[in-house]
C-alpha cells in the first residue's frame, strides 16, 4: 500500500508514518522540515515552481491508496495581539495550502480507486477554540472541504475521513498549549495514529475524551465554546 | 456611531447600505466596482473599492474606515465563489475566494479592532458552511469564516459583540456568476431585500446566539412580523 503523509517528520505525522511502516505500507512524506525520504514543500508557500515540483513528485510516487494530511501550525494567544501575518501563516499552512494539495491529487489523478483520503482537522471543529481564532478558522474550513468531498469523491470511489483529534501528547500541543499547562490527558499520538488507521466511518473522534467534547459540543456548542474560553483562553492572556 | 459594510455594490451587501441609509444610519462601505459602475440605485455614502484578495489594499481600506470615527459596527458580508468541482478549480480561483471569504476579513477584524471597541462585528456566511458539493472551496471558506467567528465572539465577549450569521440561498445573482444553471431551485431562493433586513436585525438584536442561520424560516418570520407591524 502507498501512503502519502503531510507532515511525517514529527507529532501525528510522525506516528503515522512508523505505524503505516510497521504494518510494511510504503510511506512518502511531505515536510516543511528536509530530511531522508522526506520531500521538502512548505504548505504554506505560493512558489508556483515549488507546487510544480510537487505535482511532479506526486506523480512519480503515486498513485496512492492512503493520503493523510497531518502537516499543520498554530497560534495561540489574543487574536489581536497575534501578529496578522501569524494568522495569515496559519490560514495558509493549514487550510490553502491543503486545499491546493487535494486539488492537486484531484486534477491529477494521484488517487488510486478504493483510495483514504484523511483530513486531520481538530476537536475544535466541534468544541471552538478562543485563543486561537485562526487554528479554528483553518480546520473548520478543513472539515468543510472534507464535507464537500465526501459525495463526489465516493463516486470515484475514494473515502474521505475527517480526523478530530483533541490534545495530543507532540511538540505541537508543547508549542502552544498555555504556559505551565499539564501533559496529563493528551493522548500518545502512537494511540491516535492506531486508531485513525482503523476506523472506518467519516468523523474520526480518536479517544474517549475526545468523544465525549464532541458530543458535549454537538449538544450544547454555545456552552462549550464558553468552557474553552474559560480553560484555555483566560490562561492566555 | 458609523456602520460599515463590505460587498456593499451588489448583492445583500446593497440592499444592506440602501436598508440602513433608510433608516437614517451613517454608512460606510466597500465594494470591488469602481465608484462610476455602482448601481444607479446606490446611496450617496462614503464608499471606496476595493480588492480584498489583495492584502495591501485591505490595509488601506482599514485606515480608511478607521479614519470614518467609531463603529456602530461592520458587516463583513463580501464573498466570492465558483460552482464547480474542485478538480475544475484553478490556484489562483483557489487562493483568491480563501483570500476573499477568510483572509480578508481576519485582517479587518485585526485591523478594525480599535474602532469596534463597544460594537458589533457581523460575519456574513453562507448554509453551504456544512458542505456542499458543488461548491467545495467556496463551502471551505464559509466553514472557516465560521470557525473564526466562533472563537472570536467568544475571545471578545464583553467587548465587541460578534456574530456569524449564514444566509441562503439568496437570489441575488451570484449563483449564476459563480458558474451554477439557473433551474426551478432559483425561484425557491430567498429575496435579497428581506434577506439583508433579516440579517441586519440578527446582528443588531440586544441578545442573540453567536452563530445563527437566516435562511427560509428566519427570512419568513422576520416579514411576518415586519408585515404585521
Amino acid at each position: 500500500m502507498k501512503v502519502l503523509i503531510t507532515g511525517g517528520v514529527s507529532g501525528l505525522g510522525a506516528a503515522l508514518a512508523r505505524a503505516c511502516t510497521a504494518r510494511g505500507d510504503t510511506v512518502h512524506s511531505l515536510d516543511i522540515v528536509p530530511g531522508p525520504g522526506i520531500h521538502a514543500h512548505d504548505m504554506a508557500g505560493t512558489d508556483a515552481a515549488a507546487w510544480a515540483a510537487l505535482g511532479e513528485w506526486l506523480a512519480a510516487q503515486g498513485p496512492f491508496d492512503l493520503v493523510l494530511l497531518s502537516a499543520g501550525i498554530s497560534a495561540t494567544g489574543r487574536f489581536e495581539t497575534t501578529p496578522l501575518a501569524d494568522h495569515h501563516k496559519v490560514t495558509a499552512a493549514n487550510l490553502s495550502g491543503p486545499t491546493r494539495l487535494v486539488h492537486l491529487l484531484d486534477s491529477g489523478d494521484h488517487l488510486r480507486p478504493g483510495a483514504r483520503l484523511v483530513f486531520i482537522a481538530s476537536l475544535s471543529c466541534f468544541t471552538g477554540y478562543p485563543g486561537a481564532a485562526s487554528y479554528a478558522a483553518s480546520k473548520d474550513g478543513l472539515a468543510g472541504l472534507a464535507r464537500s468531498l465526501r459525495a463526489p469523491m465516493r463516486k470515484r470511489g475514494v473515502r474521505v475521513q475527517l480526523v478530530c483529534p483533541g490534545p495530543m501528547d507532540t511538540p505541537h500541543a508543547t508549542r502552544y498549549a498555555p504556559e505551565g499547562s499539564s501533559a496529563k490527558g493528551r493522548m500518545p499520538p502512537d494511540k491516535a495514529a492506531r486508531a485513525i488507521l482503523r476506523s472506518r466511518g467519516f468523523v474520526i473522534l480518536p479517544g474517549a475524551g475526545a468523544k465525549l467534547a464532541a458530543l458535549a459540543g454537538r449538544i450544547t456548542p454555545q456552552t462549550m465554546t464558553r468552557l474553552m474560553g474559560k480553560v484555555l483562553f483566560s490562561k492566555l492572556k | 456611531m458609523t456602520w460599515f459594510v463590505t460587498g456593499a455594490s451588489s448583492g445583500l451587501g446593497l440592499e444592506m447600505v440602501r436598508l440602513l441609509v433608510a433608516r437614517g444610519e451613517a454608512v460606510c462601505a466597500s465594494g470591488r466596482r469602481g465608484v462610476d459602475d455602482l448601481p444607479a440605485n446606490f446611496p450617496d455614502i462614503p464608499y471606496r473599492r476595493c480588492d480584498l484578495s489583495d492584502r495591501v489594499a485591505v490595509a488601506s481600506l482599514a485606515d480608511w474606515v478607521t479614519r470614518q470615527g467609531p463603529l456602530h459596527a461592520a458587516v463583513l458580508n463580501a464573498g466570492a465563489g465558483y460552482f464547480r468541482p474542485l478538480a475544475q478549480e484553478t490556484p489562483d480561483a483557489m487562493a483568491r475566494v480563501l483570500a476573499i471569504n477568510l483572509d480578508a476579513n481576519i485582517a479587518l477584524a485585526h485591523r478594525l479592532h480599535p474602532v469596534l471597541s463597544g460594537g458589533r462585528l457581523g460575519l456574513i456566511g453562507s448554509v453551504a458552511h456544512n458542505g456542499a458539493a458543488g461548491m467545495p472551496v467556496y463551502a471551505a471558506s464559509k466553514a472557516a469564516l465560521g470557525g473564526f467567528g466562533r472563537a472570536l465572539a467568544e475571545e471578545w465577549r464583553g467587548r465587541v459583540t460578534v456574530r456569524v450569521l449564514h444566509p441562503g440561498p439568496v437570489a441575488t445573482g451570484m449563483a449564476e456568476r459563480a458558474g451554477r444553471t439557473p433551474d426551478f431551485a432559483d425561484r425557491l431562493f430567498l429575496p435579497p431585500r428581506q434577506t439583508a433586513a433579516a440579517l441586519l436585525d440578527a446582528l443588531d438584536a440586544p441578545r442573540g446566539a453567536d452563530r445563527q442561520t437566516v435562511s427560509f424560516l428566519r427570512v419568513g418570520l422576520h416579514r411576518l412580523r415586519k408585515g404585521a407591524a
